[in-house]
């Protein structure tokens, strides 16, 4: 479990991130999402007991950050922004020495290599240098080592970039079955599908963060969802509009080219009492679709909002140059 | 440290190192270069037997290897004064493998992953200096030792005599290493500011400037080779140079100012 409270880093007098407090849990994946230079990597530098904060506490799996950076880089894993392999050495040799510096050694050491450069299907590459590989082939190494030595802890920075949509989805699949290991993963991301489709809940970032909540309801930030009722029938949606006023749950109601636009705060709860309702008035119902804004849509409102205000307290762009 | 990480980094900065001919063949040919040339000449006397009189200012110099024939006198003039040339080796050699190995790490960003495992970074620069330095010392005695059993062979055995004096048996043993150890550190202080080899290779580069200018002067002043006080003053300043130099390295490749500085 990762427990952040108010971790602040400055370079300098640049400002790179503040005041973030977040939890991450046991099988829980973490979704950081931010615009280049929102501070995504100087966190996670962070928690993985890279740089130090220059103020605020976390701990990672009950370690504290500062206290014992070394047995907090002992449980994570981490996949760099970068690839970074040694290109002269193979595969087998590049996972090898990782292996060795996460204190595998001998038959334990080859089962580890063996079986991740299995999982990411590059045991027929494993002894061809790393310089002919393709980008794809070498964030695949990269993943491999990021996982060798079974931490407890991972942050994935960008896990599918390069990856062909079939390797995405192995990989994809893969780091949701590490959920149900337990494992606390935070994934850096600028794919908001990507995101939506395998965090249990995202926090929006820009020097700080923003929000923090599930996928679904960072949907419905900033406005109520709407349910879309299709009909069919003699009788117009107009006809229907009295009724929907006298449920509780309903917000707001209008007809709109044949069909119904129902507001709800909760629509996966309440549609089945609006469309009960509605078919007990005699409406002949053809479709029903909830009609939420999009993630991009919540993230680009959420981000738009610091963008100009705040641009003088932040980096242009991520730290290194 | 833990000397099983040292020897992990080790191992893979051999490897790395190994696979890397070009750099291997800038290991072996100074050296060569160094012993061949005063070899050379030394086989040319020997076969043309030339009287040392009609070697230029050289017969000014046989008087330091009293109670030997003159042309055996010549030769080990020859042989012993090119013998400072030696000590550049272990001042250039690690410096271009030192630079190559962080300059080339920061360029793949391949320090990062190093970085966040359990290795401290005492740890990765002890296997990188093992790895740079080793070469060079390897190189530099093979060379040194092929350079008076050939010398001995091709002209007179005494020659074997002059070249594995105590003096310089003692400055292999102890001037070479650090002078090594040295250019390693410089090599890494100074890669840890730029992103770019030959840049760093060029400042590093300075370090050779001193040895060359005591074997030259060496030469002119006609002295046939160290003594055992220079050695032991030369180990000693070179000793001193290390320590500042682990003193800027140690805050030069502070953990959070490489990551933040990579290119």
């Amino acid at each position: 479990m990762i427990i952040v409270e108010g971790l602040r880093k400055e370079f300098r007098r640049v400002l790179a991130v503040h005041d973030m407090t977040f939890t991450v849990g046991d099988g829980e994946i973490f979704g950081l999402l931010g615009p280049n230079g929102a501070g995504k990597t100087t966190t996670v530098r962070m928690l993985a007991g890279l740089i130090t904060p220059t103020a605020g506490s976390a701990t990672v799996n009950g370690h504290a950050l500062g206290e014992d950076s070394q047995r907090i880089r002992g449980i994570t894993g981490i996949l760099t922004e970068s690839p970074g392999l040694h290109e002269k050495l193979t595969a087998r040799q590049n996972l090898a020495y990782y292996g060795r510096l996460y204190a595998l050694r001998g038959a334990e050491l080859r089962r580890a290599v063996d079986r991740y450069l299995a999982v990411v299907e590059m045991s027929e590459h494993a002894d061809q240098r790393v310089a002919t590989f393709s980008k794809g082939m070498r964030q695949k190494v990269a993943i491999a080592r990021a996982l060798l030595h079974e931490p407890e802890v991972i942050y994935l920075d960008e896990p599918t970039s390069g990856l062909d949509p079939s390797a995405a989805k192995t990989v994809r699949d893969f780091v949701a079955g590490l959920r149900s290991l337990g494992r606390s993963i935070v994934v850096c991301t600028h794919n908001l599908d990507e995101a939506e489709r395998l965090c249990d809940r995202i926090g929006i970032m820009r020097g700080t963060l923003l929000r923090v909540d599930t996928p679904a309801a960072l949907r419905r930030h900033g406005r109520a969802a709407t349910v879309r009722v299709e009909l069919n029938g003699a009788r117009g949606p107009e006809s229907f509009l009295d009724r929907l006023a006298d449920l509780p749950f309903v917000t707001g109601a209008q007809a709109l080219d044949g069909a119904l636009v129902v507001e709800l705060a909760d629509p996966a709860h309440e549609t089945p009492d609006l469309v009960a309702t509605l078919v007990g008035a005699g409406a002949r119902i053809t479709g029903v679709h909830e009609d939420a804004p999009t993630l991009e849509e919540v993230y680009l409102q959420l981000v738009g909002e610091v963008g100009e205000r705040d641009l003088n307290l932040l980096p242009a762009r991520e730290e290194q140059p | 440290m833990r000397p099983a990480y040292v020897a992990a980094v080790f191992v893979k900065e051999w490897r790395d190192l190994l696979s890397n001919r070009l750099l291997l063949g800038a290991v072996a040919f100074p050296a060569l270069v160094f012993a061949a040339i005063p070899t050379g000449l030394v086989a040319f006397i020997q076969v043309n037997n030339l009287d040392p009189h009609q070697l230029g200012q050289i017969h000014q110099y046989i008087a330091n290897f009293p109670g030997i024939d003159p042309k055996v006198a010549a030769q080990a003039f020859i042989v012993t004064n090119f013998m400072a040339y030696f000590l550049l080796i272990p001042a250039m050699v690690p410096m271009a493998i030192a630079t190559q190995s962080v300059v080339g790490e920061k360029v793949a960003r391949s320090l990062e992953p190093q970085l966040a495992t359990p290795l401290e970074v005492p740890e990765l620069l002890a296997g990188k200096t093992i790895a740079a330095a080793l070469p060079a010392v390897i190189a530099t005695w093979g060379v040194f030792a092929l350079y008076g059993y050939v010398n001995g062979a091709i002209a007179d055995p005494r020659l074997t005599r002059f070249v594995f004096s105590d003096v310089w048996l003692v400055a292999m043993a102890t001037l070479v290493p650090l002078i090594c150890l040295f250019s390693v550190l410089l090599g890494i202080v100074v890669s840890s500011r730029v992103t770019d080899a030959r840049t760093a290779q060029q400042i590093g580069g300075f370090v050779v400037i001193p040895i060359i200018g005591v074997a030259v002067a060496q030469f002119f002043g006609g002295h046939a080779t160290f003594s055992m006080q220079q050695v032991i003053l030369g180990d000693l300043l070179v000793a001193g140079l290390i320590g500042v130099a682990v003193i800027v390295g140690a805050w030069a490749f502070d953990r959070e100012s490489i990551l933040t500085r990579l290119a």
